[in-house]
């Protein structure tokens, strides 16, 4: 499948190649933020990063939580948890599209050699109130990276535009080591596989979301978090807020897959974070100029 | 002569936005070569790749002459400063300008003397601002720039008689330059016309023109398919994004496994085409075969692109499987007290509410299409189940479809099937149209539930605004009504449907609903016949007498008609009825008002008396016909009066000194008039 490099990339070495190309780029590598989140975009440092005038770049691997795509470890491509590698640079630089392109050079995938389409795709995130123009990026027709400006985030238009780009770390690891299943992946050069660090919990979490969690008291944790978020934007700390709106995001998203909210409720919350969103965004922007 | 070549070369743009592209350039360089009074060959094309937006005029001429003209300045009585304006922006001086008198006052005026302007001043002059009138439908900004465009544009390549043109865009400024390596954008060359330009990239597989693009793409396929013995759908819209989303297209043809094919044809096909822009293929009797077409931007020298999407394709095929295994045992009649917790709408209760009142609807008109009760009873108990399964989760736009297949899977009866799957039918103008009577219920039982609750709960279309669709609702409804010929009391109906709604609690006022419901669907009517090209005059007719009960009528008259105005019994008709009318009118403007009602025993002549019993012979036909009506036969018996009102108008003068006699003349032509309103009220007709 892939060229020049001989030996299969295993899912580590993809990421560390990523963040060595990222890096020499001039992206301050972080690591993953401390809390569940639903993507990459959600880390600090891509949303409140992505606001106000300050130039900005970065790259890092999140771990993402998605509850409702759960499937207890048996399907071949959905996990409730996964990897994202992360990179948002403000302003988006005039040859960021080569940069992307030689970044998949990094990790084998030669643009000569495969089909690499850029396909429309708008974004939009409804509780982070934002809003952007790009393209999901297809590999002979598998899509593995989302690639957006950003035109709107928190409500508030960017200025300077920032780029994301989002690459989906399983899906662009079968593709390079030719698996059909996400639980195949080769993690290390040991031969540990994805299964063997990832299928238990899988499992065990899609339990907790599908039928476990205790939605009584998920639905008194948002009110307390989502309370404490509007306490903390009055004080305007915006970062402290911010982990509470987190939080409240990933309350919400259990709440979800548990299927205890009606397709009404459902925008209701959407809406409440929004605002939540909204109120920081304003707070960090303020604290930037 | 010479010609202008301009490239604008950015990121990639998607499909819809470049043709919309294409067309603005095209549109709105035309304009500036024509209010100029520049020569160009009209013949002219722009082009687009992903990253490409080209343009090429030629035969235009470089320079071009001005002739001497007066040109207008204030008025002489403004203020002095407007006249120093005026010499100021003409470059002149005092002693050139004079005063003349016009219609409008006495102004000043400069004589332009006749010169000649070089066409390139005037392209650099006004090339950015042709390209900021380009409209994007969705257009975006990046880095610190003000510039919206489809997305980020990178450089303008433009050239006049081999020259480049020297202007900026924004940030960008124009040269002679372009990158040829669209993926690193590097590569930077020159070029001086568009014809090297072309070769060049052609040299490289690139193909800049889009109608050569799809050419190249169809003869690949159909040589392909011929020696396959396969079959393509012509899919318009699916060849034209894919058109637009490569500029070196090759045809590879794919395969799935065909364990594959046990599913649901419907959604493999949605698979490929929605999701990955592949193009199924079928065996003559039409069957979905395992192939498919990927249309690839590179030559797939290694193998690598089909393999990949072969894989791709697998993968996706699993889910739907797996979903379809899944979902397909899970008891359709055991899951509809699920609905409950299924919102339909915020205001008008959950999809189980919904069902209930489909259901008693549904059953309403089987008495009048003299069909099984129990039937479109289960049909619309079971037909919203589908929306709690994870297939239509995956594939939204297979809602009903996959009930259909799930309803026959489990044994329904063939119809009820049926009538599931092609519940949402027709949606819109194009759209396929339900034959079987009970798909056609259970179709307009949901439509006319949805546009009942939506005006109930007043969420009416504005002129401007339709988030809900409901415009379109209607039309189907109309279509469903008129296409497959159904008689129906459809004002009933929506009492009825209001009184479902009452049933389940919710407070609607059942006039107010069926009046704006009533105007909004006879409006779609109108916008219907519109569409079948019917003319306005007639439009406009059909709608005055003919109410909601009788769209099916006011349909078939409209074209009956339509088809018939140039002809002698429509043009007989007409002229017969505007004759009579317009004494009528005249009189009536001097409140002199009949009812219709002449009196035989104040006749004075035969023509009074012919007339007459040839308008009474024409209503007993009227009286007669009942419901099968022949619209063309009703036209050629009212032209067929033409005689004697020819007669009567010839040696009758309406206009009798004797007061009772003219009014019972009137009342002739009254009786005339309200007998032609049997087929419709012709007043609106142009004749």
């Amino acid at each position: 499948m892939v060229s020049k490099i001989k030996k299969t990339l295993s899912f580590q070495d993809t990421i560390f190649n990523l963040q060595k190309f990222w890096s020499k780029k001039g992206c301050v590598i972080l690591q993953p933020y401390d809390l569940e989140v639903g993507a990459g975009t959600f880390h600090p440092a891509t949303t409140l990063r992505s606001l106000g005038p300050k130039p900005w770049k970065t790259a890092y691997v999140q771990p993402s939580r998605r509850p409702t795509d759960g499937r207890y470890g048996d399907n071949p491509n959905r996990l409730q948890h996964y990897y994202q590698f992360q990179v948002l640079i403000k302003p988006s630089p005039k040859e960021i599209k080569k940069m992307y392109l030689n970044s998949l050079s990094s990790i084998g995938i030669n643009h000569e050699e495969h089909d690499i389409r850029f396909v429309e795709d708008d974004w939009e995130s409804p509780t982070l109130g934002a809003a952007g123009l790009g393209w999901e990026v297809w590999c002979d027709g598998m899509e593995v990276t989302q690639f957006t400006y950003f035109q709107q985030m928190a409500g508030v238009e960017c200025k300077p535009v920032s780029v994301e780009i989002t690459y989906g770390l399983e899906r662009l690891c079968m593709f390079i080591q030719n698996k059909k299943s996400v639980f195949d992946l080769i993690w290390n050069d040991e031969g540990i596989t994805y299964k063997d660090i990832f299928h238990k919990s899988e499992k065990e979490f899609s339990a907790y979301n599908f039928e476990y969690a205790n939605t009584d008291n998920l639905f008194k944790i948002f009110e307390m978090l989502e309370g404490e978020t509007k306490l903390l934007v009055e004080k305007k700390i915006s970062l402290p807020a911010y982990d509470q709106c987190l939080k409240c995001s990933h309350v919400f998203n259990i709440l979800d897959a548990r299927g205890v909210i009606s397709v009404a409720q459902r925008a209701e919350y959407i809406a409440r974070i929004r605002e939540l969103t909204k109120s920081i965004g304003k707070v960090w922007i303020e604290s930037q100029s | 002569m010479s010609e202008l070549f301009v490239e604008l070369f950015s990121e990639e743009i998607p499909a819809k936005l470049q043709i919309n592209a294409r067309n603005e350039l095209k549109k709105n360089i035309k304009n500036f070569f024509i209010d100029n009074q520049i020569k160009f060959n009209e013949n002219f094309n722009v082009y687009s790749t992903p990253n490409r937006l080209v343009l090429h005029i030629d035969k235009i001429p470089t320079e071009i002459k001005l002739n001497s003209e007066e040109i207008r300045g204030p008025n002489v009585n403004a203020p002095e400063k407007a006249l120093e304006g005026f010499i100021r922006s003409n470059n002149t001086t005092l002693e050139k300008i004079f005063k003349k008198s016009t219609e409008k006052g006495e102004f000043y005026f400069f004589k332009k003397e006749s010169r000649k302007i070089k066409v390139s001043d005037l392209l650099e002059k006004n090339l950015s601002e042709i390209l900021t009138k380009i409209t994007w439908n969705n257009s975006m900004k990046w880095a610190n720039y003000d510039l919206y465009w489809g997305r980020p544009l990178k450089s303008i390549l433009a050239i006049f008689n081999k020259k480049p043109l020297n202007f900026i865009f924004n940030h960008i400024n124009s040269s002679n330059k372009t990158f040829t390596d669209k993926s690193l954008e590097e590569g930077l060359k020159i070029f001086n016309d568009f014809n090297s330009y072309i070769k060049f990239f052609k040299q490289k597989g690139v193909l800049i023109d889009q109608d050569l693009r799809k050419k190249i793409i169809q003869n690949k396929i159909n040589e392909i398919i011929n020696k396959k013995n396969l079959k393509i759908e012509q899919n318009e819209r699916l060849i034209d994004e894919i058109v637009n989303i490569v500029e070196k297209p090759a045809v590879i043809i794919c395969d799935f496994d065909k364990k594959f094919l046990n599913v649901p044809s419907e959604i493999l096909i949605t698979t490929m085409q929605s999701h990955q822009k592949y193009l199924p293929t079928f065996d003559k009797k039409n069957n979905l075969t395992n192939n498919f077409f990927v249309v690839s931007d590179i030559k797939d020298t290694k193998g690598f692109v089909k393999l990949g999407n072969e894989r791709v394709i697998e993968a996706r095929l699993s889910d739907a499987e797996f979903f379809w295994e899944k979902n397909k045992t899970q008891n359709l009649v055991k899951q509809v007290d699920k609905l409950k917790n299924i919102n339909y709408f915020k205001g008008l209760g959950s999809y189980f509410d919904k069902i209930q009142r489909m259901r008693k609807l549904s059953s309403l008109i089987s008495d009048d299409f003299l069909i099984s009760k129990d039937k479109i009873e289960i049909a619309s108990s079971i037909c919203k189940v589908d929306l709690m399964s994870d297939l239509v989760g995956e594939f939204p736009e297979l809602q009903g479809i996959v009930g259909g297949h799930f309803a026959k899977f489990q044994g329904f009866d063939k119809e009820v099937c049926l009538a599931v799957s092609e519940q949402y039918l027709p949606n819109g103008m194009e759209s396929k149209l339900p034959k079987k009577m009970y798909s056609v219920a259970l179709s307009l039982s949901d439509k006319l539930d949805s546009l009942v609750g939506f005006f109930g709960i007043n969420l009416k279309p504005t002129s401007s605004k339709d988030p809900y669709a409901i415009r379109r609702m209607a039309i189907s409804l109309v279509r469903l009504i008129v296409e497959n010929e159904i008689k129906i009391k459809l004002k009933d109906l929506i009492v009825y449907t209001c009184s479902a709604y009452r049933d389940q609690g919710y407070d609607f006022d059942t006039k107010k609903i069926q009046n704006e419901l009533s105007d909004f669907i006879i409006e779609r009517l109108k916008n219907y016949l519109k569409e079948k090209k019917i003319r306005q005059d007639i439009i406009e007719s059909s709608t005055f007498l003919l109410g909601l009960d009788d769209l099916l009528k006011a349909y078939k008259k409209s074209l009956c008609l339509n088809k018939n105005i140039k002809k002698e019994i429509g043009f007989e008709t007409i002229a017969v009825y505007k004759r009579s009318s317009n004494i009528l009118n005249t009189e009536e403007k001097i409140s002199i008002e009949t009812l219709g009602f002449a009196d035989p025993g104040l006749f004075k002549n035969d023509y009074e008396k012919k007339l007459y019993k040839k308008i009474n012979d024409i209503r007993k036909y009227f009286l007669s016909i009942g419901k099968d009506e022949n619209y063309e036969e009703s036209l050629k018996i009212l032209s067929s009066i033409k005689n004697e009102v020819n007669d009567f108008f010839d040696n009758v003068i309406v206009h009798d000194e004797d007061k009772i006699i003219k009014k019972n003349r009137l009342e002739l032509l009254n009786m005339l008039c309200k007998t032609f309103d049997n087929y419709f009220n012709f007043s609106k007709i142009e004749a």
